[in-house]
């Protein structure tokens, strides 16, 4: 499940240029026709300027997301695609206890319904609040960008790729990180410097290039540590904890009791013998 | 039909305490019937933005420290040999049984997929603390249920699974301590995935271990409230002078928890402490009411050996680690702009009957099977075994002595 003996550079990885995104939102249709998701009714200005459905969720698993800003006294649009990051080691697969959640070899982070059991733990993990629950149903489960999985399987590109008529480029992780340093090396006037994705959560399978400071277009802010590692500094020490705690209590009863029997089989003035911690402790309220 | 006659009229024969908590215990098990039928979503006021709720955070997150009180006392008791305090030993496995047996009901009702629990045992992910806890959880509930037989063959004169009960002590004992240290501290491994989301006067790698130290004082606690509340309720001798031993443990124990606590936040966290007025608030009455005072309250000698002072310390730990794990799981985790969440009317009778449920089994318990009668030396144990007779020996000696 992690990613360590992966090679990340091969993996299939969106660049996703928002100085050349037209805000169509042609990428949110083709989401939402292959993998037949249900339409969600929604109204203008429900959330942050023109940005429709207002959140992502079980029936929307990518948007555009709108940003107002003012540029040379003019009222501008500046957009971001948001959609499943597909990280190198993702926090989302580290967490779920039966391992629903694994990068697959090819990139994207894939799902396997059968296995989960609907604790929601993914959802706590994920640093960019990507997996949505299905909280019509009684029985509910995660549902989140497939990466379209089953399209690269087949040598296609992804949905939302193949439908984006200027800002996604789509290639291997090595490339696309080549293309966009060309990129903000070009035009540097163009671009924030900075890919937002190359270094986030341990580095993603997105890779984003902005005009604006990320946080202003909303990018969060996230640690360049894979998350996983996180837990797993302390979860390592499990196997020692549990020998080390076992020998050690198996240890002090082995020889408190040995001392018992000892003292019982020498009688019991043997008790004024080099009292204890312990000895004292119920010396002290005999 | 006599035989829902004979429930019936003993039901009937309750105390209104427990009529009133089988109610409550109904009323939960009806309310946790309508999460399946409409779903978590409607049910529930969980959504995208709080997965989890009060069910994750009292009924597994909090209930688990609180059900402590088996694992400490039973290290106490045969690791560290005080065997003065062997009477409070079974009552606090009744107490952990139940508590663990409906940690796991509450959490396959908050499972999206309850009929697939199984499924942690068949594909494990050893990276995940979820799958780390679920497994121990399982484990430490069959420890604990084999330690509850002990009474039940008692109560049933089963004599042959006794003798095998009780050669399995000392094994039992060292397992729930092993098991319990590493899923007491694993509860705190899971919001070490919450980076940048759970507070940083929360957020340190140091929380496994405080989840840990806190589960063990916690878990005295407990014995001292449920051993006081046994002797004022349900006619127990009164046993504030072994509460005694284990009050002048506590504040050691909060002492060293204290340290930590106050040396991870002090060194151990990036980031403002101090930007959310709130959570500091939170944080502040949490290490107040449930460490700094009750440490002190119990430094005292006079204090230690009063049993309502006792009661009152015991209170306040409590108190401070329910909102311990109230902070982290929840307020710590809610950021600055989102809204604010509190449980539905279902999500609070659920936890209501639960804890309603804990009550009343345990009365029940201690009502058919001998629980506090418990007297090693009375039983027939006679088992070729040299140890064993020299603790019930023990034991009569120690009675002497006090009496
Ligand atoms: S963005 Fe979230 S859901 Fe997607 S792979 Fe990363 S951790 Fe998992
Ligand atoms: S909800 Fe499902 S996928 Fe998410 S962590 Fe739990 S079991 Fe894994
Ligand atoms: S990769 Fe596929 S599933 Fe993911 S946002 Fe694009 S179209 Fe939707």
């Amino acid at each position: 499940m992690s990613s360590a003996d992966m090679d990340v550079t091969k993996h299939k990885t969106f660049l996703i240029d928002t100085t050349k995104c037209t805000g169509c939102r042609g990428c949110q249709v083709a989401c939402k026709q292959w993998n037949q998701l249900k339409a969600e009714k929604t109204v203008f200005f429900s959330g942050e300027g023109y940005q429709n459905p207002p959140a992502m969720t079980e029936h929307t698993f990518t948007r555009i997301k709108f940003r107002d800003y003012e540029k040379n006294g003019q009222n501008e649009f500046a957009f971001y695609k948001e959609m499943c990051m597909h990280c190198n080691e993702p926090a989302c697969a580290s967490v779920c206890p039966v391992g629903a959640f694994v990068k697959s070899p090819e990139g994207p982070v894939i799902y396997n319904a059968s296995r989960c059991i609907g604790c929601r733990f993914c959802m706590i993990a994920c640093p960019f609040g990507i997996p949505k629950y299905e909280w019509s149903k009684a029985f509910p489960l995660v549902k989140k960008c497939t990466g379209c999985y089953s399209r690269i399987k087949e040598g296609l590109e992804p949905a939302c790729a193949t439908a984006c008529p200027t800002a996604i480029t789509y290639g291997s992780r090595e490339e696309m990180i080549k293309e966009a340093e060309r990129r903000l090396k070009n035009r540097p006037q163009r671009y924030f410097q900075a890919i937002y994705g190359k270094e986030e959560a341990g580095g993603t399978s997105i890779l984003y290039l902005t005009h604006q400071p990320l946080d202003e277009l909303g990018f969060k802010k996230v640690t360049t540590r894979p998350l996983p590692s996180y837990t797993w500094q302390a979860l390592r020490l499990v196997p020692g904890i549990f020998l080390t705690m076992g020998g050690g209590l198996s240890l002090l009863s082995w020889f408190n009791h040995r001392k018992e029997r000892i003292r019982q089989e020498e009688g019991f003035k043997n008790s004024k013998v080099q009292p204890e911690k312990k000895d004292e402790m119920k010396g002290d309220n005999q | 039909m006599t035989a829902a006659k004979i429930i019936i009229n003993e039901i009937k024969g309750y105390h209104r305490f427990l009529q009133f908590m089988i109610a409550l215990v109904v009323i939960g098990a009806l309310a946790s019937m309508v999460r399946f039928i409409f779903g978590l979503g409607v049910t529930t006021n969980l959504n995208d933005t709080y997965p989890w709720g009060l069910w994750i955070s009292f009924d597994v997150v909090t209930a688990v420290p609180l059900a402590a009180g088996a694992f400490t006392l039973g290290a106490i008791v045969h690791c560290f040999h005080i065997k003065k305090l062997e009477p409070l030993v079974r009552p606090a496995i009744v107490t952990g049984f139940l508590g663990y047996s409906l940690v796991c009901i509450g959490l396959l009702l908050d499972l999206g997929q309850p009929q697939r629990g199984w499924h942690t045992m068949v594909y494990w992910n050893v990276h995940s603390p979820m799958f780390e806890v679920s497994m121990c959880v399982m484990a430490y509930t069959t420890v604990l249920f084999l330690e509850f037989l002990s009474p039940v063959c008692e109560k049933f004169g089963y004599h042959m699974p006794l003798r095998v009960l009780r050669w399995l002590e000392m094994p039992l004992v060292i397992a729930a301590a092993s098991i319990s240290t590493l899923h007491q501290s694993s509860l705190g491994t899971f919001f070490l995935i919450a980076v940048d989301k759970l507070h940083n006067l929360w957020y340190n790698p140091l929380l496994p271990l405080q989840f840990w130290m806190s589960a063990i004082f916690t878990g005295i606690s407990i014995i001292i409230l449920e051993a006081t509340m046994v002797h004022r309720y349900l006619g127990q001798p009164d046993e504030s002078e072994l509460l005694e031993i284990l009050a002048k443990i506590l504040p050691w124990v909060l002492a060293v928890y204290l340290a930590v606590k106050v040396g991870a936040v002090a060194f151990l966290t990036h980031g403002s402490l101090f930007d959310r007025p709130g959570l500091l608030a939170l944080f502040a009455a949490e290490v107040l009411i449930g460490v700094i005072i009750p440490m002190l309250m119990f430094m005292k000698q006079s204090n230690r050996e009063d049993s309502r002072m006792q009661l009152r310390g015991a209170g306040m730990v409590i108190f401070g680690v329910i909102l311990n794990r109230f902070n982290v799981s929840m307020f710590g985790m809610i950021q600055p702009d989102q809204v604010i969440y509190y449980p539905s009317v279902t999500e609070s009778l659920v936890t209501i009957g639960i804890i309603a449920g804990h009550i009343l089994f345990f009365v029940l318990l201690a009502k058919y099977f001998p629980i506090f009668e418990h007297h090693p030396e009375t039983v027939d144990y006679s088992m070729p075994d040299h140890f064993h007779a020299t603790e019930a020996h023990e034991h009569d000696q120690g009675k002497g002595v006090e009496a």
